[in-house]
């Protein structure tokens, strides 16, 4: 599971591809409160990324990857 | 490099003159449909082999020059100059690209913005309502977005800060702003926008937005992508190019110039209140007192909140103090913006760069060409550098046209457009007093059907120009020549264009300028190998003369010394001609892999289209033949391949259920066996039930009661053969119009093939083609009968036997003879003929017979004798002879006389 959904949160796996996309949006809508952890992940798809953008959730953790991380607060905290 | 490039290449070349030629006519006849559905099929042609290979700037051009011909050839969009001309450009573009794919057998991704620009200036036409003008500057897309309309200010200042120090540094790289937009579907292609961004080398800061506002998260469509990436990066555009270069037309990149990154923001607080601060801090900076004004300013900033405005332009007017002191225009303009808040228009470029600029300045002198002066915006409404160079350029550009020679049909074209050009470029730099004189020019150049009065306006026009700029003051955005060192003034105006004209001329060469590149392959028209063909065979004939020579040197003269000489004079000539016909032969000579290739393809998509699972294997895909039986082989195993997918393989479930692996085998393989081109088609489907098949040729009336009930398996599946059958009662767009394997056959033998079909049912199917590796030569058996020879295909005798009078016997009213133990029925030939000689027999009573295979069954031919087997260049009969069925031809002997090849098939 690329990404494993706990009770309030969505734990990103180290890629996350492009097929996850339709179930976190999904999940998103049910988890308005939801967060993600995104400590081990490496690199999620566009798809994924642009239904993050699309309703920013909290963030729990951010990637160990510093450029990611770079790129991941570029895009969900504008 | 692949066989199958060689051929890309040496097509899309026919394919780029036939489009020249076509829009060059299409100029005189603007209306033809004919012509424009020609080109648009060439066009549509060359996108679809281009498909075919990995070169994405290529195929970009070539797609929109297809949607492109396909509005024009709707009539939606009327064919005009423009069009022509960046049509012809972009098959300029194609064209450099094939020279350079030739050379290093791919194309480079340098191209990709070429790429990106023409394919917009195409696709611009298309959007264009019909009619209207686009100004022709096919490279202004990129750089026209390139003034300041850049998002930076919503870059860091700290950021952009360093970014401006760096800029002041040697050797720092050049900014380079990229925004990737990437398209709507593009997640349906297997792209990954993020990574692709993710990737992007030397990224300096980036951010990700989307290009409208989000949907309610339960309408969200998580698949329709509407990011946006943005990206400042140190990398050179080359790089970046070649990062980008698959979604080139879904970027833009555009150098920042330093002075654009001079951008206070922050909180105005409520409006200007600084009007004493201004007032003496450009006192100050009048006087040239930048260190009391540093002074000034960094006790200002220390009394302001850092998020202002303010601060802001106070932390920029430091920096600028610090880097560029003698720059008393720039800390002018940023200290008047404090009075204003409008951002300071700096638009004269700061760079003081001296290795940049001694290079620029040797590279280019101001005055060294005419037309540079006039490009000095003068008199533009703002001195927007970039149109300039872009204006100037274009103007050289219509030089270059002019002085061509004037000796072509297309020169009031020509005219026309170079005119509309500098109409649009004279308009743009503010100069629409001069137009009428332009109107006049291009009307005496029409009116005299020569350049010269249009060139002459312009280069008198370019050298007034030029005076004026001279005399006139400088522009008054520049520095004032006493207050900056005397060199930085025409350096910048000129190191900013060099750098822009530097990438203008990334522009490919036209393609009447390419240097050509030889190739080793030659195309020759086939009707000149026909010739040689023709001529070789002749020399065999006439070479066949000399043993007859040589036989009556010897019989008639009696000189037995002259006729041993003919005979040795012969040997010689027969190797040479035996090897310059097969030298010939060999030029016609072509890989069955011509035909197959186009398989792979074709299984792929017919067993899509019919939920099949199908493994293609195609052997022996080098076995060579003659063109014309190449050919002639393609349109039959088309059909045969499809017949096998429609009919032969079943559909995974079925095959499952039988006990079959789910992926059924279709293998195409071809061999040479004894002088003949052997195709074998065999599937391992569910073969072809002969009871099905007698059972529908009944039906359809192609066999009566009778032989349905004698007919053996094997010649029921052979029935597929006979015209008008179909087992499938409803007509795909497949199969199943009956017109399969009767074609398959006729087309086969036409080129004196056979067809031999095999089946099990449950187990497959399998079709054997047979083909002579040439039809060039013939090789024929010669026999005579009623004092006359004849020629019989030596591919039909079986054997030829000597049949005693008496062991023939009557069977009802055939003559039948027992051979080999099967009963053999015989035919006169005379009587096959409709002479009344009956045939001779020789001194033992026994008959001549010539034991030929007919549809897999003997019949013995008798004659009168046997003469022999000789090579010959079989000639089809012409005019009215053409219609006697009965011969497939004639050719020419060794002694002159005149051989009739029989066509046995239509006689029996």
């Amino acid at each position: 599971m690329p990404i494993r959904y706990k009770k309030n949160s969505a734990v990103f796996d180290a890629i996350v591809s492009v097929e996850e996309a339709e179930d976190l949006l999904q999940w998103r809508q049910k988890n308005p409160k939801g967060k993600v952890d995104f400590s081990a992940c490496t690199h999620l798809h566009a798809a994924n990324l642009q239904v993050l953008m699309a309703a920013p959730l909290m963030v729990s953790a951010w990637p160990q990857d510093e450029r990611l991380k770079t790129w991941l607060t570029a895009a969900l905290r504008s | 490099m692949t066989p199958l490039l060689q051929q890309f290449l040496s097509e899309a070349r026919d394919f780029l003159q036939g489009i020249s030629e076509k829009l060059m006519q299409l100029e005189h006849a603007p209306d033809d449909a004919a012509l424009m559905g020609e080109l648009f099929r060439l066009v549509h042609t060359l996108k679809g082999n281009c498909g075919l290979f990995d070169f994405p700037e290529m195929l970009r051009v070539l797609h929109v020059a297809e949607d492109l011909m396909a509005v024009v050839r709707d009539g939606d969009l009327a064919y005009s100059q423009t069009l022509a001309d960046r049509l012809l450009d972009a098959m300029d573009f194609v064209s450099l690209l094939l020279d350079e794919i030739e050379v290093s057998g791919a194309s480079s991704a340098s191209h990709a913005s070429a790429s990106a620009t023409l394919a917009q200036s195409l696709r611009e036409l298309i959007s264009a309502p019909a009619g209207s003008t686009v100004v022709p500057g096919a490279l202004s897309f990129t750089v026209a977005d390139a003034t300041a309309t850049l998002p930076l200010a919503v870059v860091p200042e700290a950021l952009r800060m360093a970014w401006y120090r760096e800029a002041h540094s040697t050797k720092a790289a050049p900014l380079l702003w990229v925004t990737y937009t990437p398209e709507a579907e593009c997640f349906f292609k297997g792209e990954d926008p993020f990574f692709q961004a993710r990737q992007t080398p030397a990224i300096g800061w980036q951010r990700v937005t989307a290009r409208q506002p989000w949907s309610p998260l339960p309408d969200l469509d998580a698949y329709h992508c509407i990011l946006k990436f943005e990206l400042v990066s140190t990398a050179s555009r080359a790089v970046l190019e070649e990062h980008f270069r698959y979604v080139a037309d879904q970027i833009t990149i555009v150098t920042i110039l330093p002075h654009w990154l001079v951008l206070p923001v922050g909180d105005e607080n409520g409006g200007p209140v600084y009007e004493d601060f201004v007032g003496a801090a450009l006192t100050q900076l009048a006087r040239g007192d930048l260190v009391v004004l540093a002074r000034a300013a960094r006790s200002m900033l220390e009394l302001s909140s850092a998020e202002l405005w303010l601060a802001s332009a106070l932390r920029w007017l430091l920096l600028l103090i610090e880097q560029e002191p003698a720059n008393e225009a720039t800390l002018r303009a940023v200290i008047e913006s404090l009075r204003t808040f409008e951002v300071p228009a700096l638009q004269a470029p700061i760079i003081e760069d001296v290795t940049l600029v001694a290079a620029v300045v040797t590279a280019t002198p101001p005055a060294a060409s005419p037309a540079a002066p006039s490009a000095a915006p003068s008199a533009a409404p703002q001195s927007d550098i970039t149109t300039s160079v872009l204006v100037e350029s274009a103007i050289n550009a219509q030089l270059t046209v002019l002085r061509m020679p004037d000796q072509v049909a297309w020169l009031p074209g020509r005219l026309k457009s170079v005119a509309s050009t500098l109409t649009a470029c004279f308009r743009s730099t503010g100069r629409p007093d001069i137009l009428p004189a332009l109107d006049a020019a291009l009307a005496a150049s029409l009116a005299q059907a020569r350049s010269a009065p249009l060139l002459d306006w312009l280069v008198q026009h370019l050298n007034q120009s030029g005076a004026d700029s001279v005399s006139s003051p400088p522009p008054p955005p520049l520095p004032s020549p006493d207050a900056v060192p005397s060199a930085a003034l025409p350096v910048t105006s000129v190191a900013e264009p060099a750098l822009l004209v530097a990438e203008s001329e990334t522009r490919f060469p036209r393609r009447t300028e390419d240097s050509a590149i030889s190739s080793k392959t030659l195309k020759v028209d086939q009707e000149k190998i026909d010739r040689l063909m023709n001529l070789i065979g002749e020399m065999v004939v006439a070479k066949n003369g000399l043993p007859y020579l040589a036989a009556r040197a010897e019989t008639v003269f009696g000189v037995r010394e002259l006729s041993r000489e003919i005979k040795t004079q012969y040997s010689v000539i027969n190797r040479i001609a035996e090897e310059m016909q097969s030298a010939i032969m060999q030029v016609r000579m072509m890989p069955v892999s011509f035909v197959f290739q186009r398989f792979p393809r074709l299984v792929r998509d017919l067993s899509r289209k019919l939920g099949k699972e199908v493994n293609l294997v195609l052997e022996g895909e080098e076995t060579e033949a003659d063109k014309n039986i190449i050919e002639a082989l393609a349109d039959p195993l088309i059909h045969i391949v499809r017949n096998s997918l429609d009919h032969g393989i079943e559909l995974p479930e079925v095959r499952r259920a039988a006990g079959k692996p789910a992926e059924g085998q279709l293998v195409i393989r071809a061999s040479q066996e004894a002088g003949r081109v052997i195709i074998d088609i065999s599937d391992d489907g569910k073969g072809i039930d002969p009871a099905v098949v007698k059972r529908k040729a009944y039906e359809k009336g192609i066999i009566d009661e009778v032989v349905l009930e004698r007919i053996s398996d094997q010649d029921a599946v052979n029935l597929v053969f006979a015209a008008g059958f179909s087992t499938v009662d409803v007509v795909s767009d497949l199969s199943g119009r009956g017109v399969g394997m009767d074609v398959v056959r006729a087309a086969v033998e036409q080129v004196n093939g056979t067809v031999t079909l095999e089946s099990q049912p449950g187990q497959g199917t399998r079709l054997r083609l047979s083909l002579p590796l040439s039809i060039a030569v013939t090789n024929v058996m010669i026999i005579e009968s009623n004092g006359q020879i004849f020629g019989v295909p030596m591919d039909m005798v079986v054997e030829t036997v000597r049949v005693p009078r008496k062991s023939i016997h009557a069977i009802k009213s055939f003559q039948t003879a027992v051979l080999r133990g099967r009963v053999v029925p015989l035919r006169s030939l005379n009587e096959l003929l409709a002479t009344d000689a009956s045939q001779r027999s020789n001194e033992e009573d026994e008959l001549a017979t010539l034991v030929i295979r007919l549809h897999g069954e003997h019949v013995g031919i008798v004659v009168d004798d046997f003469r022999g087997v000789v090579d010959i260049i079989l000639k089809p009969m012409g005019g009215i002879l053409g219609c006697l069925s009965g011969y497939t031809g004639s050719a020419l002997l060794g002694d002159g006389s005149v051989l009739m090849v029989l066509n046995l098939k239509e006689l029996l």
